[in-house]
């Protein structure tokens, strides 16, 4: 398979909740200011233990490339699709608005991006890819929580991890088969 | 046969001296002034700035009038297609009232949907040029917009001077067209919902079973509503028989809908405590339960059934109020059906997760431009079908 399909591996235990990803992400995507406009998110998720010994988990997350993709499906004009590396992309030009996909996603990952008039979402930077730089969060993250690789070179780094760890996804019982892989320590 | 020969030109356009239909037209371009406003203002200020719709709930008020038009526009092609494909004469002699007000009513749903929609036009386009089969919107496209042509096609039929037998034959295949496409497009608006992958309460037969139910319902109940408007709370009795068995549909319709209720509702609370179980407590004890025990059981449930049931359906004037309960109630339960599906959040209501719940369920209220569009799509359809009451003929002679 010379074919590339690209995941991103979190390890959330990393995750000090400093959201330079999503700063990042605003950023080099030209994310709007505006209420429910936001490609990636970082929750606090509830404390757990017993006072004093608490501790509280952190996990970040964005649109999960769906191998299984709900939002493409519904998608009345094709303007949702998946590249030929799983990366699924909205081609802003043939988006209607007609807002399907945004009721389809089971990870409320896409909104109304204003200033294109077209739905938006985490496109792992796919601009970005071609030169052979990663997606911006994964980048800027000073912990390393996020990596990203190509799930089809048995040597890359997320092939690595995903061999050598335990992980789960996010609702799996939707049957999307996300690329977007969350270790478990 | 129709035997107006010589009054080809005159059967068309003909004043009808009754008053009836002026306030009507009145309120109607009332209305359109008001969404008028409103669409202005969306072409102006944007989908956004205008409308209450949110990243978590992203369809409201517009989807929910647009089934309510379009499933009652469908509904009514059932009842037509009954008089005109299977013969049955009680339905056919309103039939011009029927086809009239399905195609008006259509229209009034298209003003939902153009408005609600980011770039209609841009619909058309890459529906042709690049449409996605597997996707239900494409089909709902393509359904509704045969319908439109067909019923336009009867439009033309039934007031076509000096119907031949051959026009019947054509009505006819015409009418069993309408019933036939009509119900795919209502069966596949429910898949519309159906598809969504994130939206458990849609999920199965149940939906597209019960809008193509309660829209046959609509259509009884509205057919009802309009004749005793038009014939000031006193229906000729020629057209007792007729407004009988309308009630009778609109009874059957009516307990169908209660039968399909219960079934849903047990079963979606018994999936506790999945989505669908979540979006099932919002309609019983959550944000959307006065809608419906009020609207959706009460007005247009139990109110109405009892009224037919107590009167036979047999008093005209009491199926009129029967009727508009009805209509008011459905509104409620069209708009139930939309947002209940999408009130589950998809992930928890927690700091950073961007949503917000309250009672964990996340919250849509529509907004005054919403409303606004609401009022334009019942102007274009008051305004519409009341001018042709006060302009056309819409008397259905006897040509059976
Ligand atoms: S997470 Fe949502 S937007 Fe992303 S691929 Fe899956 S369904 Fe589509
Ligand atoms: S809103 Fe745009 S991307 Fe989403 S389903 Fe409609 S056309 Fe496709």
């Amino acid at each position: 398979m010379n074919e590339k399909r690209y995941a991103i591996v979190l390890d959330t235990k990393k995750c000090l909740n400093c959201k330079a990803c999503t700063v990042a992400c605003r950023v080099e995507n030209e994310v709007p200011h505006e209420d429910g406009a936001y490609r990636i998110w970082v929750t606090a998720l509830e404390l757990q233990g017993k006072f004093p010994d608490l501790h509280q988990d952190f996990e970040p997350s964005q649109c999960q490339h769906c191998q299984n993709t709900p939002c493409e499906s519904v998608c009345p004009t094709h303007a949702t699709y998946k590249t030929p590396e799983g990366v699924v992309l909205v081609d802003y030009d043939k988006c209607i608005l007609c807002k399907a996909c945004m009721t389809a996603c089971p990870y409320d990952a896409r909104f109304v991006h204003e200033h294109h008039k077209a739905i938006d979402k985490c496109t792992m930077c796919y601009h970005r890819l071609a030169e052979g730089r990663e997606p911006a969060c994964v980048e800027t993250c000073p912990t390393k929580v996020r990596v990203f690789g190509d799930l089809n070179d048995p040597n890359s780094q997320v092939s690595k991890l995903l061999d050598t760890n335990r992980y789960y996804r996010l609702k799996e019982d939707r049957n999307t088969n996300p690329r977007l892989y969350y270790i478990i320590k | 046969m129709a035997t107006h020969v010589e009054k080809t030109g005159s059967s068309l356009i003909q004043i009808n001296p009754s008053k009836a239909p002026i306030p009507f037209i009145i309120l109607g371009l009332i209305l359109l002034a008001i969404g008028g406003y409103a669409t202005l203002q969306v072409l102006f200020k944007g989908h956004e700035a205008v409308y209450g719709v949110t990243r978590e709930v992203p369809w409201g008020l517009l989807i929910s009038t647009y089934a309510y038009f379009v499933i009652t526009s469908t509904g009514l092609a059932f009842i037509g297609g009954l008089g005109h494909a299977f013969g049955f004469e009680k339905y056919s002699k309103v039939s011009k009232r029927i086809v009239v007000m399905a195609f008006v009513i259509l229209l009034a749903g298209f003003t939902q949907i153009g408005m609600e929609i980011g770039h209609p036009i841009r619909l058309m386009i890459y529906m042709i040029l690049s449409p996605n089969l597997s996707a239900p919107i494409v089909w709902m496209g393509v359904f509704y917009g045969i319908e439109l042509v067909i019923l336009a096609i009867e439009l033309y039929l039934v007031f076509k001077p000096n119907q031949t037998a051959k026009d019947h034959e054509t009505a006819k295949v015409v009418g069993f067209f309408a019933l036939l496409v009509g119900v795919f497009a209502t069966s596949n608006l429910g898949y519309v919902f159906g598809s969504l992958n994130a939206r458990p309460f849609y999920h199965g037969i149940y939906f597209s079973t019960f809008l193509v139910i309660s829209g046959i319902t609509a259509g009884a109940a509205l057919l009802m509503v309009i004749h005793n408007i038009i014939y000031g709370w006193n229906i000729p009795e020629k057209l007792n028989s007729t407004m009988n068995a309308l009630g009778k549909i609109m009874g059957m319709g009516i307990a169908l809908m209660a039968f399909l209720y219960l079934w849903k509702i047990l079963s979606s609370i018994y999936t506790q405590p999945g989505d669908a179980y979540l979006s099932a407590m919002a309609l019983i004890k959550g944000p959307l339960s006065k809608n419906f025990w009020i609207g959706e059981l009460g007005l247009a449930v139990i109110i109405p059934f009892l009224i037919i049931v107590f009167t036979k359906a047999k008093n005209t004037k009491a199926l009129g109020v029967a009727g508009i309960i009805f209509m008011i109630g459905l509104f409620f339960t069209r708009y139930d059906f939309v947002v209940a599906g999408q009130l589950p959040p998809m992930r928890k209501a927690l700091e950073g997760s961007g949503v917000e719940a309250v009672n964990g369920l996340v919250q849509y209220s529509p907004s005054a431009g919403e409303w606004m569009i609401f009022a334009l799509g019942w102007g274009l359809f008051l305004f519409l079908y009341f001018m042709a009451e006060k302009f056309l003929n819409l008397e259905t002679d006897e040509h059976h």
